[in-house]
């Protein structure tokens, strides 16, 4: 029996050590000034606030504060779902003076380009939201009961990586910034059609969260961001997903899948990179998506 | 089933007990039913293939050791190799074989309607096979006896630790450790345990964590600069060692738990001086698999160069083949064997040449070390692409430089915890060669404790879990 007390030794040593990590990583993430982080100490306020996946990092921030004078937040991440952008953005509104105006990318309604697992991602901010909490419950409920058993465990993320690397700076300069390869260009033809995959229960969460907003008293603007010029006749039925979010939402979907024409502002098919972020939001001004502080449209 | 699941989780919290109250044949039962289950739980219709080639072989063996006619030994042995390899053939190469035949055929013009089968490639094939004809082959050569027990031969070829991705077993080595039921033994839990964990470390931590930044960039290499496709070869290289020797190594602590002692699969390969001994390093027991029944029965290098050179080509083509349907694991081979020519060739001169530049030692085998690192990662890209389109994009796009900086890296996040967790592997694998680890940690228990403990945490804060089976179980 003696020769078994290794294993409880181990098991005691890795459970403490564990919970030492985690109020550690905990303290972390409470003081990160990463998005997420920010959004649930209630230290976003932002007149604008911004949404979408990977696309969405397209709305850069700096650029969007100096030209409107206005703040902004950005809930945006690689791979976001809509079952995700949901309780963000709720928190968002619960935790926050509702913003001005709330601007979404609506690629994020697609079940193919979007991350099924980043909800688990998310894990080390379930005990900050009971709503992210009830995600993870439900939809990633082996992980959601082993970071119970283990909350280093939470922390097992990219989301983390992310959050620790913003602990002591800024996040709002993410930006996919390189420029597209020549490769991808010349192989523009070669590329399969882009299609929207979704269903009604994904239109119907974000005309949820839509009318949640403007209870609140924020105007929200869909949009659709640029694509690289040459890849947009490969998308394939953004008209009937357009069409559905209209109805559903009783708002226009604001199209600017065209907005940038330049090679060298983009970083790939489907995202703009710094050069073409900054037109792209001069662009939005233009169409009086963005307002500037005095709520004149700049020109 | 797989290690690295839940399902598996449950199998051995009800099978350990099980088997340490349990004796003989008894025992042996259990062992041969969870090995079945164990199996079985991907797909249990393939089960018949095992107990058809278990049954066969087993009839065989016993056959052969009471036949004292050569000639008909010969012919019970061709039988074994052809029903083996007629499995292997069929449900691993049917429609490699047809649809090259059909290309062939289309470029001199011809269209022939050939049919083909949705054939399902049974898990771990390649391991059972070989690990069943190393039996027979062994007793027709009288380097071993006959196994008179049923039910021993069938737990020997269904064992579930190695069954589906080895090592691979040979029956001179495992079989006699069926002679006696081992008994429940603390030291063998302990080194076991460590072992287990890691091989989980390496799996579930390594393998896992690299493995998206390698499939991206192999998916679609045009879309990547070159300094993504660098890094997904670089990843690709610890990527495969990890999952493949995190496999062993779960295989081989949880046989020692069990009582039973398998040989080293992988001895810090990626530390070769030259394709010689990477090849005495790397997936050891299919290399020594395939010099004691391939290579060294082809003649071995006992018939001059030419013959020596053949044979060395011979040997890796076919290792290629058994890894896979593919002209591109052929070529992988072919690479492998051209290394060893070259070797052999340019070997004096170059250590001639290095020599003369009067390099310390070190520095010497720094070099030798990065040489045969530099040609293996170039043989792996044809391992891992799809097809030859793709490897030669990621050749020519690592070549071409285009975008060769740090700006243009997919995702930092995945480059840093790729390479954080390669240094962690390789300093705890290059100290153990003095350190060693695990017998440290079998000797001093508060050094186990905390070792043990570390894995635990690492696997909980990096570990990537439920992204899928190892990569040789297609193999």
């Amino acid at each position: 029996m003696k020769k078994s007390y290794w294993i409880f030794a181990t098991i005691l040593l890795a459970l403490l050590a564990d919970r030492v990590g985690g109020l550690l990583l905990a303290k972390i993430t409470k003081d990160s000034q990463f998005r997420y982080s920010k959004l649930y100490n209630g230290e976003e306020a932002a007149d604008i606030l911004f949404v979408g996946n990977s696309r969405g990092l397209s709305f850069y921030q700096p650029y969007a504060e100096e030209k409107t004078g206005l703040k902004t937040a950005n809930l945006s991440y690689n791979g976001m779902p809509i079952s995700l952008a949901v309780p963000l953005v709720m928190d968002y509104l619960d935790r926050h003076q509702p913003p001005k105006v709330l601007v979404m990318d609506i690629s994020l309604i697609d079940s193919v380009r979007m991350d099924n697992k980043l909800g688990y991602q998310f894990n080390h901010y379930s005990p900050y939201s009971e709503r992210l909490s009830d995600l993870l419950k439900n939809k990633f409920t082996n992980d959601y009961f082993v970071g119970m058993v283990s909350h280093l465990y939470r922390y097992n993320s990219e989301v983390f990586q992310r959050t620790f690397y913003y602990w002591k700076k800024s996040d709002k300069d993410w930006l996919l910034d390189r420029v597209i390869s020549l490769g991808l260009v010349q192989d523009v033809d070669n590329q399969k059609v882009l299609r929207f995959n979704y269903d009604k229960k994904m239109v119907a969460e974000l005309a949820e969260m839509v009318k949640y907003a403007q209870q609140k008293g924020t105007r929200v603007e869909l949009v659709v961001n640029p694509y690289f010029p040459a890849f947009i006749p490969k998308i394939g039925n953004l008209d009937t997903l357009t069409t559905d979010l209209n109805a559903a939402t009783g708002l226009t979907v604001k199209n600017f899948e065209n907005a940038v024409t330049q090679t060298d502002a983009f970083g790939d098919y489907q995202h703009v990179n710094k050069v073409g972020a900054k037109l792209y939001l001069d662009k939005l001004m233009e169409a009086g998506v963005l307002e500037t502080k005095t709520g004149m449209i700049q020109q | 089933m797989i290690f690295n699941s839940l399902t598996f989780l449950a199998f051995i919290a009800f099978f350990l007990p099980l088997y340490f109250a349990l004796k003989g044949n008894a025992r042996l039962w259990l062992s041969l039913i969870a090995s079945y289950i164990f199996y079985g739980w991907w797909d249990w219709r393939f089960l018949s293939l095992i107990a058809i080639s278990t049954l066969v072989d087993y009839w065989l063996g016993k056959s052969m050791q009471a036949e004292h006619d050569d000639k008909k030994r010969y012919k019970l042995l061709i039988t074994s190799m052809v029903l083996n390899l007629g499995f292997l053939a069929f449900f691993k190469y049917f429609n490699f074989f047809t649809d090259s035949f059909i290309s062939v055929l289309e470029n001199f013009g011809m269209h022939p309607s050939v049919f083909s089968l949705k054939i399902i490639l049974p898990v771990g094939i390649s391991f059972y096979t070989f690990q069943s004809m190393s039996y027979t082959i062994d007793v027709y050569r009288k380097d071993l006896t006959a196994e008179p027990n049923l039910l021993k031969f069938a737990t020997f070829v269904a064992f579930w630790p190695q069954l589906v991705a080895g090592p691979i077993v040979r029956a001179s080595d495992f079989l006699p450790q069926f002679q006696k039921d081992h008994d429940f033994d603390w030291d063998r839990i302990t080194t076991g345990t460590g072992r287990v964990l890691w091989g989980f470390f390496k799996k579930c931590v390594v393998a896992d964590s690299l493995a998206p930044f390698v499939e991206q960039c192999f998916a679609e290499p045009n879309g990547f600069a070159s300094i993504n496709l660098l890094i997904a070869v670089i990843f690709y290289s610890f990527q495969i060692y990890c999952d493949f020797s995190g496999y062993s190594d779960i295989a081989i602590g949880f046989a020692r738990i069990l009582g039973f002692d398998f040989n080293e699969n992988f001895k810090t390969p990626y530390f070769s001086q030259n394709f010689s001994e990477f090849w005495s390093r790397w997936h050891i027991s299919l290399s020594s698999w395939l010099r004691d029944y391939l290579y060294i029965p082809l003649g071995g290098n006992r018939n001059g160069k030419f013959a020596t050179y053949k044979n060395n080509m011979l040997t890796m083509l076919l290792g290629g083949l058994w890894h896979g349907a593919n002209w591109t694991f052929v070529f992988w081979g072919f690479l492998h064997g051209i290394y060893l020519i070259a070797q052999r060739q340019l070997g004096k001169p170059f250590g001639s040449v290095m020599n003369g530049l009067r390099f310390p030692a070190w520095l010497k085998t720094g070099v030798n070390i990065a040489l045969t690192y530099f040609f293996t990662c170039l043989a792996w890209i044809f391992f891992r692409a799809a097809n030859f389109g793709v490897a030669t994009d990621v050749i020519k796009g690592i070549a071409g430089l285009q975008g060769f900086s740090m700006v243009n890296v997919m995702n930092k996040f995945w480059v840093i915890k790729g390479f954080l967790l390669i240094g962690i592997l390789l300093t705890i694998e290059v100290t153990n060669l003095r350190m060693h680890w695990n017998n440290l940690a079998f000797q001093r228990p508060v050094f186990r404790v905390v070792a043990y403990a570390t894995l635990l945490l690492l696997l909980a804060f990096f570990g990537s879990f439920g992204s899928g089976a190892f990569i040789y179980f297609q193999f």
